[in-house]
């Protein structure tokens, strides 16, 4: 059977998601309270579009939630965003909610009222940019474990401290460790013992405190940010 | 109009300032309660009676920092009456998860999301239903029936 998707909200949000949820072959349905974007959002034959307030219970009622698989909420206003998945989860009994959110001091808020997944906008994005712009340093930032741990890969040249060093002499901080070594096309699985060479490929898993430290040792400036 | 007669309840902060919130608020004043008023438009302080010397916060009430301000320790009770249920929502959610207060009252002006409040174990006001209620009871004491 097709899962069934409804997304809350938003207009540009909805409309890319519902053209890419549609072709894996998902059922989806959108509520919006704006009536132009609704045309517009319809205009996709695949949907269902409802036009009203997906706050109120009567009009997710509307958009038969008790037969969705995953509501997404996609409004701009984070409390309007929280009832929608409240509404969903204890009314409705909608398994999986996810939920955009602006402010990100309110991300463990949200989880602990039940939203299974969060996703704050603003600090991805800042994510993006942050990584885009230090593109040459370190080619890529992945945060894992909600943020508090960050995977880094860090390209190795003949300029840094690193270079032609075992890893116990770099010294780097109790809370880094580097889980794997990409050399050519092998990875390597370091030890103690292992010597880095120039464009090695160092793959790091350290707390986000501690990323700055560990490119001081490795490559011998902090000044990366 | 005397709104809580317990002694045990000295701290109140009242979130929106608006004919409600200020009312509620210059009340309680009067009664020699220690108030602190919230909303993130300045000029709604102006509803407050010239006579009203509690607190004025002027910041988002959904915002943790401003929350923070305010409230001091888990026996404050806390009225929240903005003009939007949502707000009312996760603004008591807030209050109740993070900083663990116990006495929260929120108005509720649509009686549908009642449920809401409900599965959340808000304590909620409905104007709707109290001017329903009340109406009735006039329409009976005038004797005015309805026809079926």
């Amino acid at each position: 059977m097709k899962q069934r998707v409804l997304l809350v909200g938003g207009k540009n949000k909805a409309k890319s998601l519902s053209e890419s949820l549609t072709k894996k072959g998902y059922e989806v349905t959108i509520i919006n309270k704006n009536y132009e974007d609704c045309e517009k959002l319809a205009e996709n034959d695949l949907v269902s579009v409802i036009f009203g307030d997906g706050t109120k219970p009567h009009i997710l009622e509307e958009a038969k939630a008790r037969s969705i698989d995953i509501v997404i909420s996609l409004m701009k206003n984070d409390e309007d965003n929280l009832v929608v998945c409240e509404l969903c989860k204890k009314k409705f009994q909608i398994g999986k909610s996810v939920s955009l959110l602006s402010d990100p001091q309110k991300t463990n808020f949200f989880h602990k009222m039940g939203v299974d997944n969060v996703i704050c906008d603003l600090s991805a994005i800042t994510n993006i940019i942050e990584q885009q712009a230090l593109m040459d340093k370190i080619s890529k930032v992945t945060p894992i474990v909600e943020g508090v741990l960050e995977m880094v890969e860090v390209k190795i040249t003949r300029n840094d401290i690193a270079y032609n060093k075992k890893i116990w002499e770099m010294n780097l901080p109790r809370e880094v460790i580097i889980a794997c070594i990409l050399r050519e096309s092998e990875t390597v699985v370091p030890s103690g013992d292992t010597v880095i060479l120039a464009e090695d490929t160092l793959v790091l898993i350290t707390k986000k405190e501690q990323k700055k430290l560990a490119f001081m040792k490795l490559k011998g400036s902090d000044v990366l940010w | 109009m005397k709104i809580f007669s317990n002694k045990n309840h000295k701290n109140f902060i009242v979130i929106g300032c608006g004919r409600l919130g200020a009312k509620i608020a210059n009340t309680l004043y009067d009664e020699g309660k220690h108030v602190i008023v919230i909303d993130k438009n300045k000029e709604a302080f102006q509803k407050l009676s010239s006579s009203f010397g509690g607190m004025t916060i002027d910041g988002d009430a959904m915002d943790l920092t401003v929350l923070s301000k305010a409230v001091n320790d888990e026996n404050t009770c806390v009225i929240v009456v903005t003009d939007r249920d949502n707000v009312n929502i996760i603004v008591s959610k807030l209050l109740m998860e993070i900083f663990d207060v116990k006495h929260i009252i929120s108005r509720l002006y649509d009686p549908d999301r009642q449920c809401v409040y409900q599965e959340l174990n808000i304590e909620t006001i409905c104007p709707t239903l109290l001017v329903a209620d009340e109406i009735q009871e006039l329409l009976q004491q005038k004797d005015i029936r309805y026809s079926v």
